[in-house]
């Protein structure tokens, strides 16, 4: 008997036992099969760009336009740094949006990786949504932190931070340059889906990175190419219907309600929903835009809005910045004091910095009865990423500082913009020159407040140091690289210049 | 293969049992011979006496069957009957007579003449060195034992009652830390042998008669010993033996022993042990209104004068004389060739929160069965049923029931005046805080696990040194649960709130199996030389899969129409209400042992195990753990001599390599397992990420364990001592979602970082244990034990800077860290030097504004750590962990007459503890330690002011870390034993009767509810987030024996 079952034991008692495959699992390195393997990765790979909510949150925070605010001056200490430009490498929250942005680049280079596996038809298409949204994950990233490590159409693995080194700002931009012209070229000029990226959001982005470049030429010709498409219009009160008529919006307040999401001035938009939430420690998981309950008052109670975290206040100096006569003020500010005398029974709890201002455009609104989670982290307020609006005055800024400079265009790109503003044209600029450059940028400021270009405006435009208190020069023009990933690098990668680790 | 290799066991089993059986009808034959032979001789003598009677336990009076009886220096001897009696004939005049059982002293007598209505009576002796402890694979006399092993025995669970039995280990065994996760009803413990050595998986193996399975789940009263091998010794288990083995062996029955039927049964009441000093109404308003006026705000309340002593929300929610029921009832027995025993138990707890809404109910029944089929062929098996159902109330979370009634303030009453729930405000009050009467009335949940176990063993005897043991042992479990979220409204903008109502169902399978087969070879050489060898293999696996749905629109918004069947609403569009998973996973393993030992006084053990695992990926799977213990019975020395002082002196060491494959499954694989959701045309559509990144060169975690110790008997064995020095590192420490560079995209939705061998965490210690037991005289005996554990955790080498754990306040970065040079998850925060009194001390500190805000008087003082002449977040430093210094048990037990009395406590010091249960919204109410705050220069210099306005006084500092040093009395009984004889009249050869508090007292600084709970996570435990508190439990119980 003995000999039996040590015979068995030894034969059925092998490695094999221990080699067993993994059931009911997709292994990443064997996907790619079909065109709907495809898909689902592009799919994927969109969803980072809801987590650029704290691109949009902290970039306004770090400009002239809000205070950090909040319940104490400690709360999301990240933040108030930020506000108070004392932030060093040591900041969970500028960790979180350099952790979230690549997840976004590895997610597109984990198709471009794999690109030429399996073909299809259409499958330019496909590709070109990857390439467009590496662009705009490693644009954001540009934008904050220079120069970052690039490995093309590969994805990292743990171990390249050691290796791969930071790619310099010019670099960086010329990739990002090729895979919005390859977009530009390969995207549909409609999208199949309200949300999908067009060759004219394509466009738009290039446009604004030859801004950011200093490519102007190349700006003006990108953005005349796409304002040629005539695809795109400002919202006017023909857009409008009568149900938002009969609330009272306007053009330019339109398009801020859920109402006016995906409309005509929409260029590109990151779509929010309202069905599916997260926990404060895994933010990067909500469909909904963090960025709008962290904005909204705290303990509100009254009609229209909702109950926020109070962070991103308005600050007085952004509220002055409006011209008697601008619609839009009321559309970018809502005015406490004002809305509670004429909504008798409303209150809010006054929190940290609370100046009585919020921040009208992103701030919650009354929940669906389908909505679901925590109401401060799951708003379906949709992200306008690049407005007309911001196109033309884009446009306005290239063809003002083209080497042969347009300002008869660029005033007609900005009066444009104006004439909406105010509801006439009594309020038309006709600068040239430099000062035209001016109000553009104070065109920008208002028209755009609260959607959290500001800050890098300013650096681009060299002026953050004499707008934005606490700003030092040759500093804090780039953030610091996370503490965390100085350190896991190794000394493979240097420090922005100007912050200790 | 596998099911091959039983099939080919089961038939050989049939073939062999069969083969024996012919044969035992010949040595029955060869039997009757011998009989006849003994007889024949017996009449040769005839110059003899004959002497009988009855042989009796001296404490309790009942009689031992079995005692074997013997004449001194010859092979004549007979045993005890059922009835504990005797006949034993033909002994010569002066012949020493000797009786001896297992666990009694040995009796002596000397035969003068004939008596055979004798009664001897043999007192236990609880010291014997002969004594057998299950070592894993094989057992041993504890004499031989090389290893750092205690054990419990069914005794002290006895006293102990634990609901469940980790609890009985707190304080009786050193070397061994129990912490609760809450005190609710059913709530996991967590078990932790020789300090915490890792930030994964840090439970131990637990074995129950050789068969994996799950301390908690058993009956304590099915439980004959826990041993708990704490070093080297437990590198016979070598996989997933790193954190310590808990060996487990239930009751048996006793061969030759007539059926015995005990039955226990105890009632008791319940309460909470601790209430938190909260303030009064009128206490409450009169600091609010400072609040306020030191912020320079309005007061909220001009006129105090009514509020009296408001709501005492604790005293709404706490609720006292909370049932608790628990019945057993034992059948066992045995001939001389089978032994049974076969249990159930039920157990009904309420919970001190919400009663019957926090409730446990268990069920269990047992069946073992012990048989030797031949003389050579014995077969064991053991089946385990378990039932329980449990119901929870939100705990631990800023939506705790606790928590609410702790923060809220004791102006409002809990109902209104039409007799609803009072909706508490929003706004200054937090829309997180809720009326905690109103969230029980609204919590709604279920669930129920059933799970049978066991297993199956044969032991074949080929020659008397050589025996073949195989062992399956098996579990299925099933666990279904439900949870209802009803259409709630607590008052405007409250964050729970919900709009639709939805029921949520999981049903989970859990299973395993696991087959030994080993040879155990014995033999003595030359008399002196004693070998015992072990080599055998098991395999074990463990499967299942869960799924898990939810149905919207639940009719009625009713619990009672909570099920998905009737709650058809669509569900959110885009969202995907089911989910499942599915699981394999396997450990193939190969083990030696030689033991070997020089007239019991020299003893050497080697033992070699070869474990694979799936948990890791190719090339990587196979680990091997040596490991090799040593001991010296110095007393047994020719110098030591016949001390009168020391009775028995060992000396020994151990030192081995033990494995640990504890992480999450297929880590060294790339998965589409991540989130990729986004919104088309205003839909959520899902499509395909990456989960966790791979690290395909993930290996076997290993527990380097030293160990030296001495064991030491004095006094006439009155005084046992056991004292052992430790240092047990973990090596190649398997970290799972180890920070690893942001750029490989770990932190996308759904991804995770990978699990790394990347750290070194050491944990050095001294166990020190001190009993003494003596009979005074046949009316009083006692006993008196003591344990100390002294443990010092360092964290000595990281892959990774520092991983960060738990969480304080609100927005506030993570308080707990993992990091070479400290404890593991020690508190890193701001230090602070009190509170300033006056401006000029604000203005000659370094400024605190980098904090947030500038201080003012009466704000706590920050110490600039890194003497950069102003306060940052670089200031944070080391500034206590939750990780004991030194942990003790001090037990003793006393009898005299019929009375018994037995008293445990336990002590854990140095371990501190984190006060993160206080809102701090600004209307919430407060501790009255508040009342002795800073109001104007030398007022306090350690509780800061009170104000609306912005401060850092929140900041996580020390401000938050408490000394949480306690002793508990855990339990004290009385119990009183009706006189044998006279119960022996009702059919009764035991009734005790006892009373018991569990819980009684806790002696402590600390300020939460329990110093003694922990949510068990390596990196963010001793953070209280409002621990339920472990309830005081006064019973009144009977054992009655049958």
């Amino acid at each position: 008997m003995t000999i039996t079952v040590f015979a068995t034991m030894t034969s059925s008692c092998s490695d094999d036992f221990v080699s067993r495959p993994v059931q009911y699992s997709i292994d990443s390195e064997n996907y790619f099969n079909s065109e709907s393997d495809y898909e689902n990765a592009v799919i994927a790979t969109y969803d980072l760009l809801q987590s650029t909510f704290i691109n949009v949150l902290m970039g306004e925070i770090a400009s002239d336009n809000t205070f950090a605010g909040g319940n104490s001056p400690t709360d999301v200490i990240g933040y108030q740094q930020i506000d108070q430009m004392i932030h060093g490498p040591v900041n969970e929250n500028l960790k979180q949006l350099w952790d979230w942005m690549f997840a976004g680049v590895q997610r597109a280079n984990y198709i471009l990786e794999f690109k030429d596996k399996t073909d299809f038809d259409g499958k330019n298409k496909v590709i070109a949504e990857a390439r467009f949204l590496r662009a705009y994950y490693q644009f954001e990233l540009v934008k904050w932190f220079g120069g970052i490590p690039m490995k093309g159409d590969a994805r990292f693995s743990p171990g390249d931070e050691t290796s791969i080194p930071r790619s310099s700002v010019s670099e960086v931009y010329a990739s990002i340059q090729n895979d919005l012209i390859y977009a530009a070229e390969n995207l549909p000029a409609t999208p199949a889906q309200k949300g999908r990226a067009t060759s004219g959001a394509a466009l738009a982005l290039l446009g604004k990175v030859y801004l950011y470049d200093k490519k102007y030429d190349l700006a003006a010709e990108t953005f005349g190419k796409l304002i040629a498409t005539d695809r795109y219009h400002l919202v006017k009160t023909a857009d409008l219907t009568t149900q938002q008529i009969n609330v009272g919006l306007t053009p330019f307040g339109s398009i801020f309600e859920e109402s006016g999401e995906n409309g005509p001035e929409s260029v590109f938009e990151i779509q929010y929903t309202d069905v599916e939430g997260a926990s404060y420690g895994q933010l990067q998981y909500s469909e909904g835009n963090v960025a709008v309950g962290f904005a909204g008052p705290f303990g509100y109670v009254g009609p229209v809005f909702a109950d926020g975290n109070n962070f991103n206040l308005p600050t007085p100096k952004l509220v002055s910045a409006f011209e008697a006569g601008d619609l839009r003020k009321e559309v970018t500010i809502l005015d406490m004091v004002a809305w509670i005398a004429q909504n008798p029974g409303t209150s809010y709890t006054k929190q940290n910095q609370d100046t009585g201002y919020f921040n009208r455009k992103y701030i919650p609104r009354k929940r669906r009865t389908e909505a679901a989670g925590d109401v401060k982290l799951t708003s379906p307020n949709n992200y306008r990423a690049i407005r007309y609006a911001d196109v033309l005055l884009m446009a306005a800024e290239a063809y003002n500082k083209s080497t042969a400079p347009n300002d008869a265009l660029a005033r007609n790109y900005l009066n444009e913009v104006r004439r909406r503003a105010f509801g006439d044209n009594n309020h038309d600029i006709t600068a040239s020159g430099a000062a035209l450059a001016d109000f553009i940028q104070a065109e920008r400021r208002v028209e755009l407040a609260g959607e959290g270009h500001r800050f890098f405006d300013l650096v681009r435009t060299g002026k953050a140091a004499q707008e934005i208190p606490g700003f030092t020069a040759n500093k804090n023009e780039l953030f610091p690289i996370p503490i965390e990933e100085i350190q896991f690098a190794a000394g493979n990668w240097q420090q922005n210049p100007n912050y200790n680790n | 293969m596998f099911f091959v290799g039983v099939i080919f066991n089961l038939l050989a089993f049939l073939d062999t049992n069969f083969i024996i059986h012919n044969k035992n009808t010949n040595y029955m034959k060869s039997n009757y011979l011998l009989i006849v032979f003994l007889m024949f001789s017996t009449l040769v003598f005839s110059q003899s006496y004959d002497i009988g009677g009855t042989v009796k336990e001296k404490k309790s009076g009942l009689s031992i069957p079995g005692v074997n009886i013997q004449i001194k220096n010859s092979t004549k001897g007979t045993t005890t009957d059922f009835d504990g009696k005797f006949t034993f004939k033909g002994i010569s005049s002066g012949s020493v007579v000797v009786f001896t059982f297992i666990g009694y002293k040995t009796f002596e007598y000397t035969v003068t003449g004939t008596d055979t209505n004798m009664s001897i009576a043999l007192s236990e002796d609880e010291k014997v060195l002969d004594e057998v402890v299950v070592i894993g694979y094989g057992s041993q006399k504890k004499k031989e034992i090389t290893g750092a092993v205690s054990t419990v025995d069914s005794k002290t669970l006895e006293v102990l009652k634990p609901v469940r039995i980790e609890q009985a280990l707190q304080g009786t065994v050193s070397g061994v830390n129990v912490t609760t996760q809450s005190g609710s009803p059913g709530a996991a413990l967590d078990i932790r042998i020789r300090g915490i050595a890792t930030n994964g998986d840090a439970k131990p193996l637990t074995i129950i008669d050789g068969y994996i399975g799950e301390l908690g789940l058993l009956n304590p009263n099915d439980i004959e010993t826990i041993t708990v091998l704490k070093d080297a010794q437990a590198a016979i288990y070598g996989s997933a033996a790193a954190n310590g083995v808990i060996l487990v062996t239930t009751k048996m029955g006793k061969k030759n022993s007539k059926g015995k039927i005990v039955y226990n049964t105890y009632a008791g009441f319940q309460e909470t042990s601790r209430t938190l000093p909260i303030l009064n109404a009128t206490e409450y308003a009169l600091l609010l209104n400072e609040r306020y006026a030191n912020s320079g705000n309005t007061i909220p309340y001009t006129n105090v004068s009514g509020f009296g002593k408001g709501t005492n929300w604790q005293d709404k929610v706490l609720n006292k004389g909370v049932p608790i029921i628990n019945h057993d009832l034992t059948f066992s027995g045995g001939s001389d060739k089978i032994t049974y025993s076969v249990s159930g138990s039920h157990l009904d707890q309420e919970g001190i929160v919400g009663e019957s809404k926090s409730g446990f109910l268990r069920n269990t029944a047992r069946v073992s069965l012990g048989a030797d089929v031949t003389e050579k062929l014995k077969l064991k098996t053991n089946v385990i049923y378990t039932y329980f159902n449990r119901r929870t109330l939100p705990e631990n979370s800023n939506a705790s029931v606790l928590l609410n009634a702790v923060n809220a303030p004791s102006n409002l009453s809990p109902y209104d005046t039409s007799g609803n729930f009072t909706v508490f405000p929003g706004g200054s009050l937090g829309n997180e805080m809720i009326n905690p009467l109103a969230q029980i009335a609204n919590s709604y949940n279920d669930y129920n696990f059933k799970q049978i176990n066991g297993n199956f063993g044969l032991d074949y005897k080929i020659t008397s040194a050589f025996v073949l043991s195989s062992s399956i042992g098996f579990k299925t479990a099933n666990s279904e649960s439900k949870s209802f979220s009803p259409i709630l409204d607590y008052g405007s903008g409250k964050v729970f709130n919900t709009t639709r109502s939805s029921v949520s169902q999981n049903a989970v399978n859990d299973n395993n199996y696991s087959f030994d087969l080993f040879a155990t070879y014995t033999k003595t050489i030359a008399e002196n030389h004693k070998l015992v060898g072990v080599v055998g293999n098991t395999i074990y696996k463990e499967y299942g899969n869960g799924l898990f749905a939810t149905g919207y629109d639940v009719p009625n918004n009713s619990w009672d129409f909570a099920d998905i069947s009737l709650a058809n609403g669509a569900p959110p569009q885009g969202t995907v209400p089911v989910s499942s998973y599915v699981y394999d996973e396997r450990r193939l393993s190969y083990f030696g042992r030689l033991q070997y030992d020089y007239k019991g006084k020299y003893l050497l053990s080697a033992m070699l195990r070869r474990d694979a695992s799936t948990k890791f990926g190719p090339g990587n799977k196979v680990g091997y753990f040596p490991s090799v213990t040593a001991g010296w019975v110095i007393s047994d020395e020719g110098f030591f001599g016949e001390s009168s002082i020391v009775n028995f002196l060992k000396l020994r060491g151990s030192y081995g390599i033990v494995g640990n494959d504890a992480i999450p499954n297929n880590g060294y694989i790339s998965q589409l397992t991540g989130e990729g959701t986004y919104v088309f045309d205003g839909t959520l559509i899902n499509g395909r990420a990456s989960g966790q990144i791979p690290n395909p060169n993930l290996k076997w975690e290993e527990a380097k364990k030293f160990d030296v110790g001495v064991d030491m008997n004095l006094f006439d064995n009155k005084i046992n001592i056991v004292v052992d020095y430790f240092i047990d590192t973990r090596a190649d420490l398997l970290i799972p979602g180890i920070p690893v560079s942001g750029i490989s995209g770990g932190q996308a939705p759904g991804a995770s970082n990978p699990t790394i061998n990347a750290g070194t965490v050491r944990n050095e210690g001294i166990e020190f244990a001190v009993n003494y037991s003596n009979s005074f005289s046949d009316d009083f005996n006692m006993s008196l034990g003591y344990n100390v554990t002294m443990l010092r955790n360092n964290v000595t080498y990281m892959g990774t800077p520092f991983i960060a754990g738990g969480s304080f306040g609100i927005g506030q970065q993570a308080p707990s860290r993992m990091q070479v040079g400290h404890s593991i998850g020690y508190f890193y925060g701001l230090k602070t030097n009190g509170v300033f009194q006056n401006q000029q001390e604000v203005n000659d500190a370094p400024s605190q504004v980098e904090l947030g805000v500038a201080a003012s008087p009466g704000d706590i003082r920050y110490v600039d750590v890194n003497g950069d002449g102003k306060i940052s977040f670089d200031d944070r430093t080391d500034i206590g962990d939750p990780i004991p210094t030194a942990t003790m048990g001090f037990n003793m037990q006393f009898n005299y007459k019929a009375l018994d009395f037995s008293m445990y406590t336990f002590a854990s010091l140095g371990n501190n503890m984190v006060r993160n249960y206080e809102s701090v919204a600004p209307d919430a109410n407060r501790l009255n330690y508040v009342l002795g705050r800073w109001t104007g220069e030398g007022t306090s210099n350690s509780i800061p002011r009170v104000t609306t306005a912005a401060t850092t006084n929140n900041l996580f500092s020390d401000y938050f870390v408490e000394d949480a040093s306690y002793v508990r009395i855990q339990n004290i009984q009385l119990g009183y034993s009706l006189n044998p004889n006279m119960i022996e009249k009702v059919g009764l050869s035991k009734l005790r009767l006892y009373a018991g508090v569990n819980n009684l007292y806790t002696f402590t600084k600390y300020k939460g509810f329990d110093p003694g709970a922990s949510n068990g996570a390596p990196i963010g435990g001793g953070i209280d987030y409002g621990f339920y508190p472990t309830p005081r439990t006064y019973m009144l119980g009977l054992n009655i024996n049958f």
